[in-house]
């Protein structure tokens, strides 16, 4: 790779590294609120490997930049302000309801999938060695939130009801999934990671089909979809500050 | 409103291919397919193991040592003349042993099918015995072994004693006002 692909590399890196790392703070407010035990542990347990594919995701970035891998995570999350910060506003929405955050972790893990079948070909032999390990997980994630779409949709006229208010809010949002990420024009040339614009039309068409067989409309509105990685919702600082209370409480304390 | 509380399964975990499967615990879940995802979250967090069974707890037949002693249903089960169907036999041999697979048979009822597990394995006394039906056993699949078992194998666990997160937010507490803005 030369100079601006490194440079490319390393910025698209950190923005799927923010991705993961606000979903998996989203998923976390579930931790000991969820609505059976067994959800409970499992919601935690995927926040957590969120939380951990995106400190993979940074460190890989840090080599790229040649900067310390083994600070760089923490520097990411807990110093850096809010603006600098390249999730998709899809991962900053609040958790909402049970339907909410389960279809936003299964329009997620969905995408997801698509992308790191291609990353696990990368010409970059570090981050496909990174993508086959997350995908291990990814596809345990996947079996588990999808399992959820139909049990919800099909369930009770309430669980009916919260999952299309939840996509109806969701869907939206979710268009943005499959806008290019910083450096992913250049990089997509090299055989370094896949555009996401082709993967964007495999995912529509696999979760439009699994809404419609748990009975969910999938006819939506033309909406303005806020594609910009730079733009953060109306939620995003009271997250950041939440999320990085206490670390600036006193940021050279050894944990 | 309904009820909220889902259906009890019995979660079975074999530790290698060839090893008998052993009780877990429970984990409560909608239905068995959910109760399988619900036992790899519950249960294989820090794995040990290749695959999974489920089985709703109702389908589980037990009887135990007292019971046993004392069988008024010994003499029906001879009789027995219900379809033969296969069963898995386990066995709690210890207070402190998890509940072991012994080996399977085929009866006409549950209590035909402890007494033939009696007679086959000629195991004296287990605190109980547990016998449930082949077909009411949803198994994880050698695909699933490596989402449900491998992608844990890897990681490296710390204890929470190592995060020292009570004493620092102590010290941090009754640093003098003076330090901080």
């Amino acid at each position: 790779m030369n100079e601006t692909q490194t440079k490319a590399l390393a910025a698209y890196l950190v923005a799927l590294a923010d991705d993961e790392l606000i979903l998996g703070h989203r998923d976390s407010e579930w931790t000991g609120h969820a609505p059976i035990l067994e959800e409970d542990i499992a919601f935690a347990n995927l926040a957590l490997d969120e939380i951990g594919h995106a400190r993979l995701w940074y460190e890989l970035a840090a080599d790229l930049m040649g900067v310390e891998r083994a600070r760089f995570p923490d520097r990411q999350v807990y110093f850096r302000p809010a603006a600098d910060f390249r999730c998709l506003q899809f991962v900053e929405l609040p958790k909402g309801d049970w339907a909410f955050s389960m279809l936003r972790q299964y329009l997620f893990d969905a995408f997801e999938q698509h992308r790191l079948a291609r990353l696990v070909k990368s010409e970059y032999q570090p981050l496909a060695d990174v993508a086959a390990r997350i995908r291990t997980e990814e596809i345990y994630h996947l079996r588990h939130t999808r399992a959820w779409v139909p049990r919800l949709g099909l369930g009770t006229e309430e669980s009916r009801a919260r999952m299309q208010a939840a996509l109806d809010e969701l869907w939206p949002y979710a268009q943005a999934l499959g806008a290019p990420l910083p450096g992913e024009l250049e990089l997509e040339e090299e055989g370094l990671v896949p555009g996401g614009g082709s993967l964007f039309a495999v995912w529509s068409a696999e979760v439009t089909s699994l809404l419609k067989e748990a009975s969910a409309s999938t006819s939506f509105a033309d909406n303005e979809v806020e594609a910009d990685r730079a733009v953060h919702s109306e939620y995003f600082p009271a997250l950041i500050a939440d999320l990085q209370e206490v670390a600036q409480l006193d940021p050279a304390a050894q944990w | 409103m309904i009820d909220t509380q889902w259906p009890r399964f019995m979660v079975f975990e074999q530790a290698a291919e060839g090893e008998p499967f052993l009780h877990n615990g429970t984990v409560h879940a909608p239905d068995a397919e959910m109760a399988l995802l619900n036992a790899r979250d519950v249960f294989a967090r820090r794995p040990d193991g290749v695959a999974f069974w489920v089985v709703p707890a109702e389908a589980i037949f037990t009887r135990t040592r007292e019971e046993l002693a004392n069988w008024v249903e010994k003499t029906e089960a001879n009789q027995s003349i219900g379809r033969l169907i296969d069963y898995y036999v386990f066995g709690k041999f210890e207070q402190q042993a998890q509940c072991r697979q012994v080996g399977e048979v085929s009866a006409g009822s549950p209590t035909a099918a402890v007494q033939s597990a009696i007679q086959k394995y000629g195991i004296a006394d287990p605190l109980w015995w547990w016998v449930l039906p082949k077909d009411a056993v949803l198994s994880s699949t050698p695909q699933d072994s490596d989402p449900m078992f491998a992608a844990a194998r890897e990681k490296t666990f710390k204890d929470q004693a190592e995060y020292p997160v009570v004493t620092l937010m102590r010290e941090l507490r009754s640093k003098p006002k003076a330090d901080s803005k």
